[in-house]
């Protein structure tokens, strides 16, 4: 075990059963993954994955089927660990009835803070997700944007090391969406680990470092983002706005020398597209794992 | 209801204790195994692991909770409830409250029955207004949060699952304590502004001490019961009027605390003076068996009390029990030792003749019955003596306590069945007669000290009236002025004017020369407060004896010329019939209540009926003493807190059930607990305990009603079956046991309101203090089961 991990996941398995035992899903399947102390990892998935559960486990609020993980070192039935944790549920599971400054005075006060510092942070938080006209209004007259802002300010509360974002952009407009992934980078920047889970491709592609995608509760690809979406006999070119006439004259350039130019580069495949394709994969070859370079190799091949 | 409660001690809260700590043990113990058994079946071999280190984790939790963090989530709660609107049940306890006045209020009715249903109203609308609130608070408040998964985030704090349970169970207590704190005051004001003004003096709290209550029978015999006069309802039986039956109230702990201050009416009129004194509230039913007219019957009966402090009769009133010791528990009552020696010695020939009859095995002169009282009332006398710390009373009480052994030892025997039982029998018989014969010798010996030091004072009080309807409270109380004046019996004369006289003498007050002083009946007017007339024929009387010789004069002493005692003397002059009264009032005496009337804080009402075949009823809660009452608000306040005990113990239960289903069946069962609880306590109690209902089980019934036989026969079948049989027939029965132990009787929660309603003072020590440890008896284990609950099940599934 490393040092590094910040959280260790072997062989996870959950079944969801009935009242009387009787097995209803499967939502994960055999997981083994680490997340490395000070990246941003995403948990990637379609609808019903498990992403959201793999998360519930690692914070103690589903017991795995079987399997082991270590969260910061703990079990994670231990409470202890949640001290310097912090968790944005998918919806925002908050009290409607309390404003947004006795939601994070609440919160709060269930860590080691004094009233001081608890106020300090409450309004730095504020601030941060731009709250601060709503502060005193309960919360069940927020919009869903504002419950995911005041949601993801609860998760901050205690300053955590490891942060646990379920679906952080779902609910924000495209500004919101922004901001929450610029806050992600903020975050990183601080050197604390970002676990996030999402179906919307576009997030994970901008922050994270790595990703894993789940599908149907198994992990199917698990690396760099790069390395994922890195496509090899392709090149691409990025100019300023060409005229007709630059363009004809350019392709005839090309047809007659052949040659690169350093303005030339790579281009990168659309996550959209890989999910897709991963999809379709596991449609035709259930069970199996793909690696890095098959992933691109693929890619590359279907241009 | 009953309002004479036994008291608490601490035995009986170290028997709860002891209870309180086997049940829990049980049910920690079968919890634990469960809990051991499901996760291994779970997980296998493994689960054993798993189990401990849960278990290590949830004592982890325990220890370590955070007063910080509960107080947060208390805090939660009290937001939710308020923010939720439950306290918008004042709403509609202020809309009742507007609109009661109007059909309470009754100014035709009697003043106490008025004062009773304002304050059962108000206690009463409190308690059903609140029920709803808490039962759906405590049940629904988990779930809830567990639904809509607010729980999600808490639980991802460092909040301990039992911290939790811990902030709702307090959160929830603070809500109900506003909630009746407000009600309460609103309605304390309602009550008081609400009465008719007649009825508002009504508004205290009694304080009663209630006695014991024995009987004495027509013939002056001790009996535990009166005469029934033919009611189905036994509660009182009764006594015959005009005779010498009493009934007999024993209070304990009566002292100066038990005074109250009264005010009088000078008797010259110059004003009110104020009168410490006893205040005696009775509640006695009359039966009249002859009806006669319409104002006889508004009439009722007369009764009177007689205080009594009788020594003789509670020493020796138990021989009288068999019939055969009768005339020697009468001699021994009278103060005639001398008598009662002989009576002994005829007995201990009778005891020693038995000894030789059982030898021969003949039948014996003596019943049973008679070594019984014999031995029972020796018991009985030594204990009193005991109790008395008299040295002069040593001798005889060693004489009666070894009779009482001695007596022991040959009952024990002839009652058993040794074998060689017929040859030890005539020795304990000859050490039981001797031991009766020493006893004479010592009551011949010591007679006079006895009677001396046995005093009988006997204070008759004026009659009062007993309606044969109940009228109201205010006729049924009488005040005794400690200092009672009474018209004293025979002996209490000699006593008195003994120790008058020791007392002049001592002072040389008697003498002058040779004769008495002559201004000796002055003396005995002001110092010893007897009236003209009489001071005058005492004073002839002596002058008489003197000059026959009986008295004499020595130095500045007067003394009885045979050596007796002043006692003695006066006794014997009073036995000649020489100081009867002279003037018309009798012997009128001084004594006090406290020092006089009461041996050790006992203090002995005798009551009785003056009318001739009319027929007074009692039970034991119909007299009591009236402390100096307490202020209703008080007792008002106890009540409350009763509620909110009940209350809390709800919220206990609730919070706990709902860690582990849905709101709904939280709710059933937490409904279901009170519920029995409340009716069906006392029923368990009864299938468990009550001689008829302990007939057979069900598998029993059914063999017994399959071979058509009845429940005296019994079943027709092997020793092993009906072994077998029988020992699963007890597996409801246990169950019923554990549940009846389990469910608290909700009853000792609303006893308290029952006493102020009434008009008596909440006993504190006998209804809030169970109370209290009722629920928290609840609080610790089930913050414990219901932290384990939340601790070990997944939020999330649904
Ligand atoms: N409480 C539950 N009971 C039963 N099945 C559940 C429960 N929660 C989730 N599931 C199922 O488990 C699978 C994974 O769900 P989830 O982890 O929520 O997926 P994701 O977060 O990736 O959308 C889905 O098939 C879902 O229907
Ligand atoms: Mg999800």
């Amino acid at each position: 075990m490393s040092n590094d991990a910040v959280i260790e996941i072997r062989n996870l398995s959950k079944i969801y059963r009935d009242f009387w035992g009787r097995k209803k899903v499967q939502a994960v399947k055999s997981l083994s993954m680490d997340v490395k102390r000070g990246e941003v990892f995403g948990l990637l998935g379609p609808n019903g994955s498990g992403k959201t559960t793999t998360m519930k486990m690692l914070l103690g609020l589903l017991f795995p089927t079987s399997g082991e993980m270590t969260i910061l070192g703990k079990s994670a039935s231990d409470v202890s660990k949640n001290e310097r944790i912090g968790y944005l549920p998918e919806e925002s599971y908050l009290y409607r009835f309390l404003n947004a400054d006795e939601t994070l005075d609440f919160y709060g006060r269930l860590f080691k803070m004094t009233a001081a510092e608890r106020n300090r942070r409450a309004d730095e938080l504020i601030e941060m997700v731009g709250l601060g006209k709503a502060r005193r209004r309960q919360l069940k007259e927020y919009s869903k944007g504002m419950a995911r802002r005041i949601g993801l300010a609860q998760a901050l509360i205690n300053d955590p090391d490891l942060v646990l974002l379920d679906e952080p952009t779902s609910g924000l407009d495209p500004i919101g969406t922004r901001e929450m992934k610029d806050l992600i980078l903020r975050l990183k920047a601080q050197g604390k680990t970002v676990v996030m889970c999402s179906h919307q491709l576009a997030d994970v592609q901008d922050v994270c470092d790595r990703i894993a995608v789940l599908f149907q509760g198994e992990l199917k690809v698990l690396g760099r983002v790069e390395d994922l979406l890195e496509v090899r006999n392709e090149m691409q070119m990025r100019t300023s706005n060409l005229s007709e006439a630059a363009m004809s004259d350019i392709r005839d350039v090309l047809k007659k020398h052949n040659i690169t130019e350093a303005a030339f580069s790579r281009p990168r495949a659309d996550l959209e597209e890989l999910f897709l394709r991963t999809v379709r994969e596991s449609g035709e070859r259930p069970g199996r794992r793909f690696t890095t370079e098959e992933i691109a190799g693929k890619s590359g091949g279907q241009a | 209801m009953d309002f004479d409660v036994a008291p608490v001690t601490l035995r009986d809260l170290a028997e709860s204790l002891k209870l309180w700590l086997i049940l829990i043990g049980i049910l920690g113990a079968s919890g634990l195994l469960i809990s051991m058994l499901l996760s291994v079946a779970r997980n296998g071999v493994a689960g054993i692991g798993i189990f401990f280190k849960g278990l290590l984790s949830f004592l982890e939790d325990a220890g370590s909770i955070s007063p910080r963090r509960v107080l947060a989530l208390t805090n939660l709660t009290l937001k939710e409830a308020v923010r939720r609107k439950a306290l918008l049940v004042f709403a509609v306890f202020a809309v009742l409250l507007m609109f009661a006045g109007w059909f309470l209020t009754d100014s035709n009715e009697r003043a106490e029955l008025q004062v009773g249903i304002h304050i059962a109203f108000i206690l009463q609308t409190i308690s059903w207004l609140m029920l709803p609130v808490v039962f759906f608070l405590s049940c629904w408040s988990l779930p809830e949060d567990i639904r809509v998964r607010s729980l999600h985030t808490v639980v991802t704090k460092p909040a301990r699952r039992i911290e939790i349970v811990l902030g709702r169970i307090f959160g929830m207590g603070i809500v109900i304590l506003i909630v009746l704190v407000a009600m309460g005051g609103i309605g304390y004001l309602w009550i008081v502004r609400q009465l008719p003004l007649e009825a508002k003096s009504q508004l205290t709290c009694r304080v009663p001490v209630f006695g014991h209550l024995q009987f004495v029978n027509p013939e002056g015999q001790p009996s535990l019961k009166g005469i029934n006069v033919g009611d189905v309802w036994d509660f009182r039986t009764h006594i015959q009027g005009n005779t010498r039956a009493r009934g007999v109230f024993v209070f304990q702990g009566i002292d100066d605390s038990a005074l109250v201050m009264e005010t009088k009416s000078a008797g010259d009129g110059s004003g009110t003076l104020q009168v410490q004194g006893l205040r005696m509230e009775c509640r006695f039913e009359s039966f009249r068996t002859i009806k006669g007219s319409e104002s006889s019957i508004r009439e009722g009966l007369q009764a009177q009390y007689t205080l009594s402090n009788n020594p003789r009769e509670e020493a020796f009133g138990l021989f009288s029990q068999s019939e055969t010791l009768r005339p020697l528990a009468d001699a021994l009552r009278d103060a005639q030792f001398r008598t009662a020696a002989n009576r002994l010695d005829e007995l201990a020939t009778k005891v020693s003749a038995d000894g030789e009859a059982a030898k021969n095995k003949q039948p014996a002169e003596l019943q049973p019955t008679d070594y019984m009282g014999l031995q029972l009332g020796a018991v009985y006398a030594a204990g009193v003596m005991r109790y008395r710390k008299d040295a002069d009373l040593e001798s005889a009480m060693l004489a009666f306590q070894k009779v009482a052994e001695e007596g022991a030892a040959l009952i024990t025997k002839i009652s058993s069945e040794a074998e060689d039982k017929n040859e030890t029998l005539p020795g304990l018989h000859e050490a039981f007669a001797q031991s009766l014969r020493k006893l004479a010798a010592v009551l011949n010996q010591e007679a006079d000290t006895l009677y001396e030091h046995l005093p009988k004072l006997e204070v008759p009080l004026p009659s009062f009236h007993v309606a044969e309807y109940h009228e109201g409270a205010a006729q049924n109380v009488k005040f005794v002025p400690r200092t009672v004046r009474f018209s004293a019996d025979a002996e209490t004369q000699s006593r008195f004017l003994a120790s008058l006289f020791e007392k002049l003498n001592e002072a040389d007050q008697l003498v002058e020369g040779d004769g008495l002083k002559f201004d000796l009946a002055t003396q005995l007017q002001s110092e010893g407060k007897i009236s003209a007339e009489n001071s005058a024929l005492v004073v002839d009387v002596l002058a008489e004896q003197l000059a026959s010789g009986q008295l004499k004069v020595a130095g500045s002493k007067l003394s009885v010329a045979d050596g007796r005692r002043w006692f003695h003397f006066f006794d014997s002059l009073i036995q000649k019939d020489l100081l009867i009264s002279a003037d018309d009032e009798g012997w009128m005496m001084e004594r006090d209540l406290i020092k006089d009337l009461t041996q050790e804080g006992h203090l002995r009402v005798e009551v009785s009926c003056l009318n001739e075949q009319m027929y007074l009823g009692m039970a034991r809660p119909d007299l009591f003493i009236r402390k100096p009452d307490r202020s209703f608000m008080v007792g008002y306040g106890k009540a409350l807190v009763n509620t909110a005990l009940m209350m809390m113990l709800i919220i206990v239960l609730g919070v706990t059930v709902s860690c582990i289903v849905k709101g709904p069946v939280a709710l059933f069962f937490t409904f279901t607990f009170y519920i029995v609880g409340q009716f069906f306590h006392e029923f368990m109690q009864e299938i468990l305990y009550s001689p008829t209902q302990q007939g057979m089980g069900a598998i029993a019934s059914a063999v017994m009603t399959a071979q058509h036989r009845n429940p005296q026969i019994g079943m027709d079948v092997s020793e092993t079956t009906q072994r077998v049989v029988q020992g699963i027939d007890a597996v409801p029965r246990a169950i019923l046991w554990g549940f009846s132990q389990i469910v608290p009787d909700f009853s000792i929660f609303n006893s308290a309101a029952g006493f102020v309603e009434n008009g008596f003072d909440v006993p504190f020590a006998e209804t809030v203090v169970p109370a209290f440890l009722i629920c928290l008896g609840f609080l610790i284990p089930c913050v414990l089961i219901a932290g384990a609950l939340l601790k070990f099940r997944e939020l999330e599934s649904k």
